[in-house]
């Protein structure tokens, strides 16, 4: 016996979840691939709580349809779908044992005792807690809670598990050993999983797709790399990476780009798909670069390679610099990797483009 | 299916909770009347218990004997008149006898002992239109503690005027004639003794003795036996009960006369056990069954003239009775004029 | 359709067809041929015997039979389910009250219909079942629209719980209070309501400007909030000695706390008569001693506030120390770590975590001190309170039922405003404690001001207490208390001699019969108290549905009424068919069920709130259904209010005499009656005799319930045992 996946895909079709009148989640449809991650994120409030608790059943959708691997489950109570959840403050039985938490779903699913303990017991091997099994909940840390709760997700094989800010009470640093090792274990076991997080970092590190909720619908829906290099919106720009937001003007389309014009300066950025007009610049901050302020002809020249700066706030970070900007299209804020050469703060400068993590957005 | 292996145990659940209906259903079949007279009793449990062998012994039919106040047992009676499960009202005071009468609670029945009774329980049968008669009589009367009058050097109780005596202040205790039968009583004799106006002057002056108004009427005789208060206005019998009992107590019958509840016995309307309830009514009325009452310390006044007068019982002849007008001042409407009248003038100063 | 509505379709098809459908024979008039064959199920005897209307409960029935056997109908069947459970109920209870014994129950009908060839009956066992059937049909039915998140257990549950609230609260209830608007002749009218209500010796507050006595309202108030406060405060103080000190006697403590619980409510009346009464021995030893003179101070608000707060205090002990208990330690220990004082703590902290269990005993003691009846009878002295006011109007002189009714609505809305004003202070807050990530705080000590003041209320309230009991139990083994107090053992005997006959054991005490009774329906109705309320309280805290908050009300109904008032009700509405119940044992339990279940449900609800939702919510999602959630993850952590719940609702049971008194049959005669007859026959001998005997038992009975259902274990440390122990990894 081992713990082997079941990984369903996960659809859903216009689902609304309306308490009175106001809308949580408001006519939402998206595909979670079997065997993938799948984040959802967004602020609080997004409604990617209730979208992650309307997958377990916890919530009925208002309207619409919910389908986990091909069948329908709408109405069908969180008891009988195949789904298992991380809880944020874990839910672990305080009266319960760490083995007899671990083997409880099997358990009440029929499981013989000798099975389930066995099955448990492997389970805390999977994730690093063999011989923690006797203890109670509250003798072990907030990392081990936080395994112990993985586990006994784990060991039911779900179709789907599910994720509700795992790591929220954990620190920086186990956070981000944890954040791993999930993702290494849904990439071992193949499972379908679908994480909630406010945290746009752990998001992108652990997620094979990423669902960006805003206002109870889907803002964007991509892999990392596409929502941090081609947001689609203001939004989606702004929450994650945190883009510097200016305003430019589309003034060309072709073959999958467009150029954006920026005072004199203009930009090739990748194609929007929007029409010639305003648009909202969104400029991540390793993609601006600084150099000291040419002075005499080579200023009107360098009009035409960047915008000229007054250096802010300069901070030394080690590995990179961090500057404040002032210019004339507004505040800007850089990372830059060139250490040796930092300007100081209060100096001019010029602010130049990389052709990359540059986005038009509609205003 | 995961589910499979629960809903095994859910549908024992289900099966748990469809038990528990069944035996609810099983045990609502209500317990057979048929063969077991049911007797709703007024005296003291004793008693109760005491004729009910009685009569179990004679005539071999079962009875359940279940003992209640006057006021429940006819608010019971009352609540039952559409399907009754009551066969017998036997024992407590008339007056709650004929009001159930009164309603047309209660069956018309004619005994052949009826000229056997002293008059008062005849007259009892009359004012019911046969609908109730009486089998004992208690008279109105005074206890008090005789420890405490020797104390304090007071001389017993001996009439109604008395009780006003300034060496009584705060030492008297009557019931509540709204919440008790016995009060009523005591409210009706005084009114038939001194008239209506002079009856209410004395019990505002009586106001002032008065320490507490109880709720039951026998309650009195257990303060002034645990010498709680010095004087008690109760049924006499109440008062000679405790005396046996070994407290130090006596009784006294008022100089200016006293009136007396006629204990009464009815057939409920509609009783299913009809023959037994009959057969128990005559029972109550022999001289055979009047004495259960004595054998049981129970000293009230037998109606059947030929039965034993236990020699503790208040000699009825040696009492001024009043001739007491159960036919007035048992109407529902009398009744009501003159317990507003005793709360407007009597309760609302009271403490 | 899963299997489990599958079965109860079956089940009603078996209590239609097969099943008798009318309860036995006691009730079938007597002229009437019985019905042919022992069956006597609804279906033949709708075919064979003329009661036709019996036949259209086989629609519903059939419809439900069809969506779940064609596969065709499949998608069509939770809406068809609904209507059909609907539609069954309704047309069962419909006929059943339209029909009486005698033909046409209600008169129009006979005139639109002609006559009808016979009555019929009370339900029996298959009406019984099929109207459970449709019960559950319907709300499988609910649940399969998507209500209550498709739960079909939490439907069925909701809808046990409101219609068995409906048929033995509701109705009753019903009955007695459209009584205030009786016009004397059968009629209603809101004239004569409001000028019941508004009768100006149930408002006057003269007692404030002159010598004369208030309102019979203004009484009631009073006292309970004082009776309230009192025992709020005594429980909260016994809670914290027991929880939070390092008190050595903590067992003896909850031993005597829990005494007075146990007593029947005279008992403690006639105790406290014989110390502070005017031939008390207390009062003779401060007249002896110190010259103070002596008085009757103890007839009225005073003595009926102690015996109260003796009464009640057990009970508000009983919800605090599961709130204390609750409380995360590591949540006080934040508070000190940000600075806080002890007492900065306790204030700022513990205390606003421990609000609703202080909430919830005040209200219970404030409603039962409305719903007193015993001790204001017994003390009461020209104290008049709506308890007893309501019984003299039912049983008194005066016999007044429509005014007993109008005292009761006032009532119902003393308890109502109570109820609303706790929400109002208790607000919509979290008061969860019992978190899914585990506690490794240990409780903090008490304050020092804290601590010296609940020692100084619980231990001298302990020792009365004592005192009190010493006096009782001794009481028993008198010739004639306070007269006489040579020892003697005749009351015992009297009441529970045993002898040898030829037949064997014959159990030839006085006492026996109705001991056997009491605890017969002790035991019965503790379980299930406690089931429903846990469950009532469960659906309240952690289901969401419209109409929540009317339901908790609805809980709290029978508890407001005083149990005399319940009695009649019962009578009244139970009495015949279609509902037919008195003289048996079953009233007796429905009774104490539904009038003991609203503190069940309170502890429940105080426990429950402190329980993290994502605990059940996480049972769920791992493949438990809510029964086993209920079971395995809520029950256990729930132990506290269990006990609580079972305690309770077995001794009132044992102890309450208002409710019953008219429900009492011949053969079901129960302790308290008894006893309360001996006490009005002054033999105070058997009366304390078995009293203590009650009290013995009762006292096994909860070491019993404490041991079986045991202590929750949620690995918290305790001050003592971390101290003594490494801190674990």
């Amino acid at each position: 016996m081992s713990i082997a996946s079941k990984a369903a895909g996960v659809e859903f079709r216009n689902v609304t979840r309306r308490y009175n009148t106001v809308a949580a989640v408001d006519d939402v449809s998206f595909t979670i691939e079997a065997g993938t991650l799948v984040t959802l994120l967004g602020p609080s409030g997004c409604g990617k709580t209730t979208t992650l608790r309307m997958i377990a059943g916890l919530e009925m959708a208002t309207s619409g349809t919910i389908l986990i691997g091909g069948k329908d489950v709408t109405r069908l109570p969180a008891t009988d779908r195949n789904v298992t959840m991380v809880f944020q403050s874990y839910a672990l039985f305080p009266h319960m044992t760490v083995a007899d938490n671990v083997a409880y779903g099997l358990v009440v699913s029929g499981v013989r005792k000798r099975d389930a303990a066995a099955k448990a017991a492997e389970g805390l091997e999977l994730v690093g807690l063999g011989g923690y099994g006797q203890r109670l909940p509250s003798e072990l840390s907030g990392g081990q809670q936080q395994r112990v709760a993985v586990a006994r997700a784990l060991v039911l094989e779900p179709e789907v598990l599910l994720f509700d800010e795992p790591l929220s009470n954990l620190d920086a640093k186990l956070r981000r050993k944890m954040r791993d090792d999930i993702r290494e274990l849904q990439q071992k076991l193949g499972l379908t999983s679908v994480y909630v997080t406010h945290d746009q970092e752990e998001a992108l590190a652990v997620s094979d797709r990423i669902i960006v909720m805003n206002k109870s619908v889907i803002a964007q829906s991509g892999t990392p790399d596409e929502l941090y290099r081609r947001p689609k919106n203001r939004f989606v720009a702004d929450f994650i990476g945190g883009a510097n937001l200016i305003d430019g003007e589309l003034v060309g389309r072709s073959g999958g780009t467009a150029t954006v014009a920026l005072g004199r300066l203009t930009l090739s950025v990748p194609d929007p798909g929007l029409p010639a007009g305003e648009v909202l610049l969104a400029i991540r901050p390793n993609a601006i670069r600084l150099r000291p302020a040419p002075v005499g002809s080579a200023a009107d020249n360098a009009a035409s390679e960047g915008i000229p700066v007054t250096v802010r706030k300069a901070t030394y970070l080690g590995s990179h610099m961090e500057y404040g900007l002032a210019s004339e299209f507004g505040d800007l804020f850089v990372v830059d990797p060139n250490v040796s050469n930092p300007v100081p703060a209060g100096a001019s400068a010029l602010a130049t483009f990389t052709g990359d993590g540059i986005a038009a957005v509609g205003r | 299916m995961k589910s499979t292996g629960n809903w095994i145990k859910s549908a024992g659940l289900g099966l748990g909770i469809l038990a528990a209906g069944a035996v609810l259903a099983a045990t609502a079949a209500p317990a057979k009347a048929q063969g077991t007279l049911t007797v709703l009793c007024g005296v003291q449990e004793e008693w109760c218990k005491a004729i009910a062998v009685a009569f179990e012994k004679k005539s071999g039919t079962a009875v359940a004997m279940s003992r209640k106040s006057a006021g429940e047992a006819l608010a019971q009676i009352r609540a039952e008149a559409a399907n009754p499960k009551t066969d017998v009202w036997w024992g407590g005071p008339g007056d709650p006898h004929l009001q159930a009468a009164e309603e047309g609670l209660t069956l018309a029945y004619e005994s052949p002992q009826f000229k056997d009774l002293q008059p008062w329980a005849q007259s009892q049968y009359k004012q019911s239109q046969g609908r109730s008669i009486g089998i004992y009589a208690g008279a109105l009367g005074f206890t008090y503690n005789t420890e405490l009058l020797a104390k304090r050097k007071i001389q017993a109780p001996k009439c109604w005027a008395d009780l006003l005596r300034p060496e009584f202040k705060e030492e008297i205790q009557i019931a509540n004639p709204n919440a008790s039968g016995t009060a009523y009583t005591a409210l009706a004799t005084l009114v038939q003794i001194l008239g209506e106006d002079k009856a209410f002057d004395y019990l505002k002056k009586l106001n002032d003795n008065v320490n507490q108004y109880t709720k039951s009427g026998s309650a009195p005789a257990a303060a002034v036996a645990r010498s709680e208060t010095l004087v008690g206005v109760i049924f006499m019998h109440d008062g000679i009960n405790q005396k046996i009992n070994g407290f130090p107590v006596d009784v006294a019958a008022p100089c200016e006369g006293t009136g007396y509840e006629i204990g009464s016995v009815s057939i409920i309307k509609g009783s299913k056990n009809l023959d037994a309830a009959k057969a128990f009514y005559e029972f109550a009325l022999s001289p055979e069954g009047q004495a259960t009452g004595a054998e049981t310390k129970q000293f009230q006044m037998p109606s059947n003239r030929k039965s034993a007068t236990p020699p503790e019982a208040p000699n009825l002849e040696a009492i001024r009775l009043i001739d007491y007008n159960f036919q007035k001042y048992g109407t529902a409407e009398e009744r009501k004029r003159l317990l507003s009248r005793w709360d407007a003038e009597i309760k609302s100063v009271a403490r | 359709m899963r299997p489990r509505s599958a079965i109860w379709l079956a089940l009603g098809w078996v209590g239609f067809a097969l099943l008798p459908w009318f309860a036995g024979g006691g009730t079938q008039p007597a002229l009437e041929p019985p019905a042919p064959g022992p069956a006597g199920s609804a279906l033949i005897d709708g075919l064979t015997n003329g009661r036709w209307w019996l036949l259209p409960i086989a629609l519903p029935l059939l419809l439900a039979l069809a969506v779940t056997a064609l596969p065709r109908l499949r998608p069509r069947q939770p809406a068809a389910l609904l209507a059909a459970g609907a539609f069954g109920l309704a047309w069962v209870a419909v006929q059943g009250f339209a029909i009486g014994l005698d033909g046409w129950a209600w008169g129009w009908l006979g005139s639109l219909f002609g006559p009808l060839p016979r009555g019929q009956g009370g339900y029996g066992i298959g009406a019984v079942l099929t109207v459970l059937s449709f019960l559950f049909l319907m709300t499988s039915g609910f649940a399969g629209l998507g209500f209550m998140k498709g739960d079909r257990f939490t439907a069925g549950a909701i809808g046990l719980v409101l219609a068995a609230i409906a048929a033995f609260v509701f109705l009753p209830v019903g009955y007695v209070l459209s009584g205030a608007g009786d016009t004397g002749d059968g009629g209603f009218s809101l004239v004569a309501l409001a000028g019941r209500i508004a009768a100006p010796d149930i408002w006057r507050l003269s007692c404030l400007t002159e010598a004369k006595a208030c309102g019979v309202v203004w009484n009631s108030v009073f006292l309970a909030v004082l009776t309230g406060i009192a025992t709020t405060l005594l429980g909260l103080a016994f809670a914290l000695v027991a929880v939070r000190t390092g008190f050595r006697a903590k067992k003896l403590l909850r031993l005597l706390t829990v005494l007075p619980i146990i007593t029947p409510p005279f008992v403690i009346s006639l105790a406290v008569i014989l110390l502070f009464g005017r031939n008390g021995t207390v009062t003779l030893a401060l007249s002896d001693w110190f010259g103070i003179p002596v008085s009757r101070w103890i007839y009225g608000l005073p003595g009926v506030l102690l015996t109260q707060t003796l009464a009640f205090t057990p009970i508000s002990f009983l919800v605090m120390i599961g709130v204390v208990q609750g409380i995360g330690p590591s949540l006080e220990e934040a508070a000190q770590t940000l600075r806080a004082s002890r007492w900065v703590t306790f204030r700022t902290v513990t205390w606003p975590l421990m609000r609703p269990g202080v909430a919830n005993a005040f209200l219970i003691s404030f409603i039962e001190s409305l719903a007193d009846f015993g001790n204001p009878l017994i003390l009461g002295g020209n104290l008049e309170v709506l308890s007893t006011k309501i019984y003299f109007a039912v049983v008194g002189a005066q016999n007044d039922p429509g005014r007993a009714a109008a005292l009761g609505i006032i009532l119902l809305c003393l308890c109502l405003g109570a109820f609303w004003v706790q929400r109002q202070w208790l607000g919509k807050k979290s008061y969860a404690t019992v978190g899914g990530k585990g506690d490794n705080g240990i409780p903090s000590e008490l304050p020092r001001g804290i601590r010296i003041a609940a020692y100084a209320t619980a231990l001298p309230w302990a020792a009365f207490t004592f005192i009190l009991y010493g006096l009782i139990l001794f009481g028993g083994f008198t010739e004639n208390w306070g007269r006489n107090n040579s020892l003697t053992l005749r009351h015992y005997l009297a009441a529970f001699d045993l002898s040898w006959g030829p037949g064997g054991l014959i159990w030839s005490g006085r006492a026996w019969g109705s001991l056997f009774t009491t605890i017969e329906v002790a035991a019965l109705s503790a379980p299930l108290t406690a089931a429903v309320g846990l469950l009532t309280a469960y659906l309240l805290v952690r289901q969401q549905f419209k109409g929540r908050g009317a339901f908790e009300f609805l809980t709290m109904l029978s508890f407001a009424i005083p149990g005399t008032v319940i009695g009649i009700s019962y009578i009244l509405a139970f009495n015949q068919p279609p509902i037919e119940l008195t003289g048996t044992v079953t009233i007796l339990i429905i009774c104490f069920v539904f009038r003991n279940m609203p503190v069940s449900i309170r502890a429940g609800v105080a426990a429950m709130s402190q329980i993290d939702r994502s605990l059940d919510e996480c049972s769920l999602t791992l493949g438990a259904g809510s029964v086993q959630t209920i079971r395995r993850v809520i029950l256990p952590l729930l132990r506290p209010a269990i006990v609580a719940s079972l305690v309770y609702s077995f001794v009132r049971a044992i102890t309450s005499i208002s409710a019953v008194i008219f429900l009492v049959s011949p053969k079901y005669e129960l302790a308290t009656a008894y006893i309360v007859g001996r006490v009005e026959q002054g033999d105070f001998g058997l009366a304390i005799a078995y009293s203590s005997a009650l009290i013995v038992l009762m006292s096994i009975v909860i070491a019993l319930i404490q041991f079986a259902v045991g202590e929750r274990r949620i690995g918290r440390r305790t001050a003592t045992s971390a101290t003594l122990q490494e801190k674990p990894v």
